[in-house]
């Protein structure tokens, strides 16, 4: 079957069940999106389909159809960072590392939806994906500074 | 800041079409009219009510605080859902985390015991004048037969919408260790039909 990851098409050829994480991982290789929990408990793997976050954990890779992917790889470049990816450097949010990618995407998804959200809202949207490291009012900083950001543009 | 945009969301997500490929056949074939007893529709009132009070289905049909609930023999103790979860006026999510974020709408659904529960329809909380969660039977029952709190339904209508949701079928057949509500879809239907021709009597008549 075929499945569009970051505007290119790709031929997959694995069961109807398996995973989208699976998929992006272990056979296209993409491996931003991270493994967590695989029972949608704590965002890790939120990759968008159509520009809505999802946890790919919990998508099968049959129901994905034609819609796109966007992984932490294609929503942004190196040479033009999305606004939230560019905060998230700015804040040096990261510790261990290994939830922003879900963080990041969560957050994309979220201000594309509601560019000006309030404090509470950011811990409400975002209380599904968990960061060991507790790095939360980071977060909620760069959050604040990508929306800033976003509606300057 | 809750605007347009999402309320496009939740449009889009509210118009999609179901696909009920996985969907249970129902027949609804109610008794003769004058058939069934006062008696007799309030017992299929009890039953009915064992459906509607069980976590299974009671755990959605919250009220205006918009959160959806962790009740049953699966949980433990009773709390609010994980995640901070908080479904909104739109009922799915729109203005915060929307449901479909982890319930994604499957053909094949999820059995893996802790994982988000899936349909092949939009993962939704029941309107807000459905309320059940917390309720009593008096309660449950006349709101059931309130046009005005029931979405017009006759209880033929009733019938028929247990008959296409599939997300109502879901209760029948969680997957995983889940305990599925009282019965079986088709005897709560039938019973829906017992207690319609009975006049649709509460206790409190």
């Amino acid at each position: 079957m075929q499945i569009i990851v970051n505007g290119t098409a790709h031929e997959v050829d694995v069961e109807d069940d398996m995973p989208l994480l699976w998929v992006l991982r272990d056979e296209l290789g993409i491996t931003g999106v991270k493994y967590g929990c695989g029972i949608a408990q704590c965002g890790a793997c939120t990759v968008h389909l159509d520009g809505q976050a999802v946890r790919s954990c919990q998508v099968d890779i049959s129901d994905v159809g034609n819609q796109e992917v966007t992984t932490i790889e294609g929503l942004g470049t190196p040479e033009a960072l999305h606004a939230v990816q560019a905060a998230w450097i700015k804040h040096q949010v990261a510790q261990c590392g290994y939830c922003q990618s879900g963080q990041i995407m969560q957050a994309a998804s979220m201000l594309d939806l509601n560019p000006e959200p309030t404090d509470e809202e950011i811990d409400v949207i975002m209380s599904g994906n968990l960061c060991r490291c507790g790095t939360y009012p980071r977060i909620r900083e760069a959050i604040r500074s990508a929306a800033a950001t976003l509606r300057e543009a | 800041m809750f605007r347009l945009k999402t309320v496009v969301l939740c449009a889009a997500l509210a118009l999609a079409a179901p696909i009920a490929l996985a969907a249970d056949k129902v027949v609804i074939a109610p008794p003769a009219p004058g058939s069934v007893s006062r008696e007799q529709g309030l017992d299929a009132w009890g039953r009915i009510f064992e459906v509607t009070s069980h976590p299974r289905c009671s755990n959605c049909h919250v009220g205006e605080r918009n959160r959806p609930m962790w009740s049953g023999p699966s949980y433990g103790k009773t709390q609010v859902h994980g995640m901070n979860i908080i479904a909104g006026e739109s009922r799915i999510g729109a203005e915060f985390l929307p449901c479909a974020t982890c319930h994604a709408a499957s053909e094949t659904g999820n059995d893996v015991d802790h994982a988000a529960p899936q349909v092949d329809d939009d993962w939704r909380l029941a309107p807000v004048e459905a309320q059940w969660f917390g309720k009593s039977s008096v309660e449950i029952c006349n709101q059931l037969r309130d046009p005005a709190r029931n979405g017009e339904r006759s209880f033929m209508d009733l019938a028929r919408h247990l008959d296409h949701d599939v997300i109502l079928h879901w209760a029948w057949k969680p997957g995983g260790s889940r305990q599925p509500a009282p019965y079986s879809l088709q005897e709560h239907v039938n019973d829906i039909l017992t207690w319609g021709v009975a006049g649709q009597p509460c206790t409190n008549d």
